[in-house]
């Protein structure tokens, strides 16, 4: 809506836009850690557990034993230091008129979402989640796949905020 | 009616039987190795075992088709105005649609929905496919309900309106806005499809190399006498002659395939829109609405330039099928003049290329170290292990750096993103330039992407999210970017543009 009386119409002074780079984002919950945890003990298990069996069945691995033993290490270790450095770096923040969410390991990736262009919102609470009490907020927007956003590892009830704040500003942008 | 769907609701409860075919489905899918495996060794296998299984697996998927009944509610919010859907066993997922974001609903019926007498019911919003509401199994009457109900606000039925006014078309009595003439069609099937043709060419150059090598090869040489001579040089001819006629080939097969396909073009005005209708043997009719469109890209090379003619795509956002939205419409060989017309009606004003952002040099040095360094090292590999069969190709090495160089130079030369207050431009390519349009308003999203060993010489990446595709702009200057990041989020964030 234009106001006529309120019309004004000055230049803009790019500098002094607010900045989405200066945002201060909220990590994740920690007990989401204890989620990634878990998933990747059970997968590091089903992979010693696999060498285990292949060790015994397969002679001709045996003289190998140590190698493939430091190789299940290896990727055991290196897959905990990925998650945990994909953990840290996550981070999520809500402007006025935005939502930030950061992520990646190698490369730092921040993917912005006005909130008049989100389409749909959903909760998500997987099973070990629930038992930690956590869920994770997808946010919908028409732009694709590669435009979504989704945040894990947030208190449920904070979950219900945020998704009902979201709704509510959807409402009010429309 | 307000009061229809407020409470959470179940599907059909003959619903079960769609949800345990879609479970056996499902899993059929995910253990179809397994299955396999059963089959073919179903003599080993102890039958009774075997029967015990099936049993043991039609109950668990009977079980978990009923839970997933159970679980699947939908209703409707009416203080929200929302359309909710939660569904899950273990892991749960509440769903929540605004109503006015819905763009379609609708009703299906698969073989099997057809045998038990249910509709699945589609709730598609703008974008993201997939994710959307979608419920399996609903009796007729509820469903036709449901989809008044969901449909049933202002905003929308404005929309739909609209839509069947605009159906019924009928254009023979105006003028059309742009006819594009056959001589253009010629030239674009001539200058077009280069890769394809050049590729092929090489291709051709190569199999002749290769021809003529075993002719002038020794061992061929020894055993030969002069008669043969004469046979050699009609060889060698005759593969030139063939060289030549491949090369005509694809050009004729690249002519056919767009004066068939776009043969008698014509894009006609009508209430702001473009109806557009082409082909030789079936005519093809589209409509591009200027409020629904989200990239318009504009293509040209060397030649084509020169010939002017340019070949325009246009993508704009739609609510239907999922193909649908991969396709873009067409103009193939326009002039800039009718460009210009085109662009006007699309955008109110002829884009600007406004202050353009380079690529770092670091683009050009990881482009070639991907298309020349690896592949060196590949075949340095290769040759190691096979030292008399890797000579034979030494003499590509230097043909092929040379035609990759340059083709990665030009396309780093090009690559440019201009910004201006209406527009983003985004120009790539090497041969065959393409410029992508896009209006700031019509971003949905935007990613901001920095490698962390790119941090202290400032340098990072931008993408572009939009109803119609990305636009993506790799190393640029990242406190400049970050900066124009901050403006189009103002943009965005003060206006209520449509973006659709």
């Amino acid at each position: 809506m234009l106001r006529m009386e309120k019309f004004t119409n000055d230049t803009i002074d790019i500098t002094q836009l607010p900045k989405f780079e200066e945002v201060v984002f909220t990590k994740l919950h920690p007990s989401y850690w204890k989620i990634i945890l878990i998933f990747n003990v059970i997968f590091i298990l089903a992979l010693g557990i696999g060498l285990a069996i292949s060790l015994q069945s397969i002679p001709e691995f045996l003289p190998y034993q140590t190698q493939l033993t430091i190789g299940v290490v290896v990727i055991a270790v290196l897959i905990l230091f990925f998650s945990r450095l994909a953990f840290v770096k996550k981070g999520f923040a809500f402007r006025t008129h935005d939502v930030l969410f950061r992520h990646g390991v190698i490369a730092t990736n921040t993917i912005i979402i006005p909130y008049n262009r989100i389409q749909h919102v959903a909760l998500h609470e997987g099973i070990i989640s629930r038992f930690f009490g956590l869920a994770k907020i997808e946010i919908f927007t028409a732009g694709g796949d590669s435009s979504d956003i989704e945040i894990p590892g947030i208190e449920k009830q904070q979950a219900e905020n945020i998704k009902q704040l979201l709704m509510g500003k959807i409402q009010k942008e429309l | 009616m307000d009061t229809l769907f407020r409470e959470p609701q179940r599907q059909s409860a003959i619903g079960i039987l769609i949800l345990f075919f879609d479970t056996i489905r499902h899993y059929v899918k995910a253990f179809w190795a397994i299955v396999v495996l059963w089959v073919f060794k179903i003599d080993e296998i102890n039958t009774t075992y075997l029967l015990l299984g099936i049993l043991v697996a039609i109950v668990v998927v009977a079980i978990i088709a009923y839970f997933t009944y159970i679980n699947f509610t939908f209703h409707l919010d009416y203080e929200n105005q929302e359309f909710v859907i939660h569904e899950g066993i273990f892991n749960k997922t509440r769903t929540t649609i605004q109503l006015n974001k819905i763009q379609q609903v609708n009703i299906n019926q698969s073989l099997v929905q057809r045998m038990i007498g249910v509709y699945a019911l589609d709730v598609d919003t703008a974008g993201s496919n997939a994710k959307e509401g979608k419920i399996k199994a609903i009796a007729h009457p509820v469903a036709i309900e449901l989809k008044a109900a969901l449909l049933d606000n202002e905003k929308r039925k404005t929309v739909q309106q609209e839509e069947i006014l605009e159906a019924p078309i009928e254009t023979d009595q105006e003028k059309p806005f742009i006819k594009i003439s056959t001589l253009s069609l010629i030239k674009m099937g001539v200058t077009s499809n280069y890769v394809k043709s050049f590729s092929l060419l090489l291709l051709a150059f190569f199999t002749i190399l290769d021809y003529t090598q075993k002719i002038l090869g020794e061992d061929v040489l020894e055993k030969q006498n002069l008669e043969s001579y004469v046979n050699k040089e009609f060889l060698i001819s005759s593969f030139f002659i063939l060289m030549v006629a491949l090369f005509v080939m694809v050009l004729v097969i690249n002519l056919g395939r767009i004066l068939i396909k776009y043969f008698d073009y014509t894009m006609t005005k009508q209430k702001g829109s473009l109806l557009i209708s082409f082909g030789l043997f079936n005519t093809k009719s589209t409509i591009i609405k200027p409020e629904k469109v989200q990239i318009a890209a504009v293509s040209q090379n060397y030649f084509q330039k020169k010939m002017n003619i340019l070949a325009l795509k246009i993508k704009q956002a739609t609510s239907g099928a999922k193909e649908e939205r991969k396709l873009a419409i067409e103009i193939p060989g326009c002039n800039h003049l009718e460009k210009d017309a085109i662009m006007k009606l699309l955008f109110h004003k002829i884009p600007e290329k406004g202050i353009p952002l380079k690529p770092n040099f670091r683009k050009l040095g990881f482009a070639l170290f991907l298309t020349i360094g690896l592949p060196l090292l590949g075949y340095s590999i290769f040759r190691n292990y096979n030292p008399t069969l890797g000579i034979q190709f030494n003499y590509l090495v230097p043909v092929y750096i040379l035609f990759v160089a340059m083709i990665q130079f030009f396309k780093f030369k090009n690559n440019r993103l201009y910004i201006h207050n209406n527009h983003i431009i985004k120009q790539s390519g090497a041969w065959d330039i393409c410029t992508e349009i896009i209006e700031p308003s019509k971003i949905q999203a935007i990613t901001t992407s920095q490698l962390f060993w790119h941090k202290n010489i400032n340098i990072g990446s931008l993408t572009l999210h939009t109803a119609g595709g990305n636009i993506a702009f790799q190393l640029g200057n990242f406190t400049t970017i970050k900066q124009y990041v901050n403006w189009w989020l103002y943009e965005l964030e003060t206006s209520d543009s449509n973006w659709m």
